[in-house]
């Protein structure tokens, strides 16, 4: 195989690495807002925040396979209490006061991550493990990457089964087509939706400590990925789990073979792509009209 | 009667006061005041998306940098352009920019509005980081020429390096502007403006063309807002993209439109004024604007969600209620 076709799949795997973490983050905000209604957008700075609880397990204990463990359940700990203490106070006052509060939120985080981490972007390393390359069919791929995209599938299975297969999942679903119904069935529709926004974090988790290495931990990374995973929501159709997928991994594509082709540019051609889908359908490509 | 002369000698008071306000106070204040009107200017222009049309917009900074760096280029590359064709260039850009984002933004509500615009108002950042033989990217364009304010030639004024000359002009200009502003939600146009707000599909059966009602307010806002943007540039003699484009220029439109009561008019004027003070007291104990910002945002909307024309009004009605109570 040639160099120009070995550079193509290489850029095409980087792509939908970062296409899948971007569905990571995506996903969660779309599952929180199907569920509650809730657009989060203080979700990136969960997400940025797993990273830095990502970098300071690994300092305590050097152990990546931990900190993947217990960042995602710390971020979505965090993620319910304040769920708990204030979104759910919140309900009363519509869109308007949740989409504040948590805007608010993110403000209180970035600080807060400045506060106790610093500004300096902090390097986390690819466990040993997953370093080096792997040859597969003549051609050179990097371990971690492919991981990533293996971590992804794999929670993305996990979510399918425990949507569609579990008694939990069925709950939801109904909750979210009507959650008055559902309430009025003697089902604890808080309790449920304090769940839901947790596990809505512990996707962002997971997204966090699996761009860690990749990216490493600084404050503008709420900022940087979140920003794409908000256009990825918006363009797929919010509430939309399929839209999101595709649209993520269409991202991830443009952004890597964006910075090989155009690397000015590269920011653009993300919301030039989601000005075109509002354009023709305002509601996202898969979004239902409200 | 008697009301009416307490209403005109509070305003002639008011008017005074602003007219001696560089006599007395210092120049900081001076200063200060002037930043104190283009974010009461901004903020208003944003409210009357919010508050008057029901539509949140997380990008709003968009247009007030537009404004700004409209003029910074025009003054820097026009030879020997005067004031207001220079202001009129960067009024023009956010003018022109709202106008191209029309017809993508008047088609979407809610929740899509508010992220198409943070989305935007990324984009416009990062666009001003990156086109740098423009933009000058993160230094911006600064020191660039400043002409002299004069009006018909009757008046010249000097602006450059003489704050209380700007004071004066920055009163007249953003003056003139709310008062624009407050005339607009007067009009029978400016009612529109709330029907969309409260009911949009009963405007719709009246006859009246929603799309099309919006994409006028949402123009006029971006007008306002470049005209603050555009004095902001000229005041700083500097415009960039982390001043005027940065999402937390959006963010404190939105905050102080919060702090003074959302749908009241003069709410966001009194917001900006506490969100100031807040920040002046703050900012001699802690750097962290962020975290204030934050703070300020989930208290309000936690515990004072009307803001501070809610509180005024509150405390109003119960003064009413108090002297009826009495007149029994």
């Amino acid at each position: 195989m040639d160099a120009t076709t070995a550079m193509y799949v290489s850029q095409a795997i980087h792509g939908i690495a970062y296409g899948m973490i971007l569905f990571l983050i995506a996903s969660g905000l779309n599952l929180i807002f199907g569920m509650m209604g809730v657009l989060n957008l203080a979700h990136a700075s969960f997400f940025m925040l797993s990273g830095y609880f990502c970098y300071q397990v690994l300092t305590i204990t050097g152990n990546f396979w931990l900190s993947l463990l217990f960042a995602p359940l710390g971020t979505a700990l965090f993620g319910i209490i304040v769920e708990r203490v204030f979104l759910r106070r919140m309900h009363a006052f519509g869109h308007l006061g949740e989409l504040m509060l948590t805007v608010g939120l993110s403000l209180v985080i970035l600080a807060g991550v400045k506060f106790f981490w610093g500004t300096e972007s902090l390097p986390i390393p690819v466990p040993e493990t997953l370093q080096g390359l792997v040859r597969i069919f003549g051609l050179e791929y990097p371990i971690y990457r492919l991981f990533v995209i293996g971590l992804s599938l794999f929670v993305l299975v996990l979510m399918i089964l425990a949507l569609y297969k579990t008694r939990l999942g069925m709950i939801v679903r109904a909750a979210v087509s009507d959650r008055d119904m559902v309430n009025a069935l003697g089902i604890n529709i808080p309790l449920v939706f304090m769940v839901v926004f947790g596990i809505g974090c512990w996707l962002a988790g997971i997204a966090g400590v699996a761009i860690a290495p990749i990216l490493t931990v600084f404050p503008g990374l709420a900022d940087q990925v979140g920003m794409d995973a908000f256009i990825v929501v918006v363009t797929g159709g919010i509430g939309s789990l399929g839209g999101a997928f595709i649209v993520s991994l269409i991202f991830g594509l443009l952004s890597s073979f964006g910075i090989q082709f155009v690397s000015q540019l590269a920011p653009v051609l993300m919301v030039g792509f989601m000005a075109l889908v509002l354009i023709i359908r305002p509601h996202g490509l898969f979004g239902v009209e409200e | 009667m008697k009301e009416k002369m307490t209403k005109i000698v509070l305003w002639l008071a008011l008017a005074i006061l602003l007219l001696a306000y560089p006599k007395l106070f210092g120049l900081y204040y001076v200063n200060l005041f002037v930043t104190f009107m283009v974010f009461a200017v901004f903020s208003l222009s944003f409210n009357m998306l919010l508050g008057f049309t029901g539509l949140l917009s997380f990008g709003h900074a968009i247009f007030f940098g537009m404004g700004g760096y409209g003029t910074a280029l025009a003054l820097r590359h026009i030879e020997g352009i005067s004031l207001f064709p220079a202001m009129g260039c960067g009024v023009a850009a956010a003018v022109l920019l709202a106008a191209i984002l029309c017809p993508v933004v008047i088609r979407v509500t809610g929740t899509a509005f508010a992220m198409v615009h943070l989305a935007f108002g990324q984009l416009m950042y990062v666009l001003a980081l990156k086109l740098r033989n423009i933009t000058g990217g993160e230094d911006g364009i600064g020191n660039f020429p400043l002409p002299d304010f004069s009006f018909l030639g009757i008046i010249s004024l000097p602006l450059k390096n003489n704050p209380v000359n700007f004071y004066y002009f920055a009163l007249l200009v953003l003056g003139l502007c709310t008062w624009l502003m407050w005339f607009f939600t007067q009009t029978p146009f400016g009612q529109i403006q709330v029907g969309i707000r409260d009911n949009a599909k009963r405007i719709d059966y009246l006859g009246f063309k929603v799309p099309e009602s919006k994409a006028v307010i949402y123009i006029t806002s971006a007008f306002f807002a470049g005209m603050a943007g555009s004095v902001y540039g000229l005041f700083h003699n500097l415009v960039s993209a982390d001043g005027s484009l940065n999402v937390l220029v959006s963010f404190a439109a939105i905050t102080a439109t919060l702090i003074g009561g959302i749908g009241s008019f003069f709410g966001p004027i009194w917001g900006t004024a506490i969100f100031q003070i807040l920040e002046e007291i703050t900012i001699r104990f802690t750097e962290q604007v962020e975290l204030v910002t934050g703070v300020i945002m989930i208290l309000v909307i936690m515990y004072a969600p009307r803001g501070f024309a809610g509180f005024l009004s509150a405390l109003n009605l119960k003064w009413q209620t108090y002297r009826a109570g009495r007149g029994k």
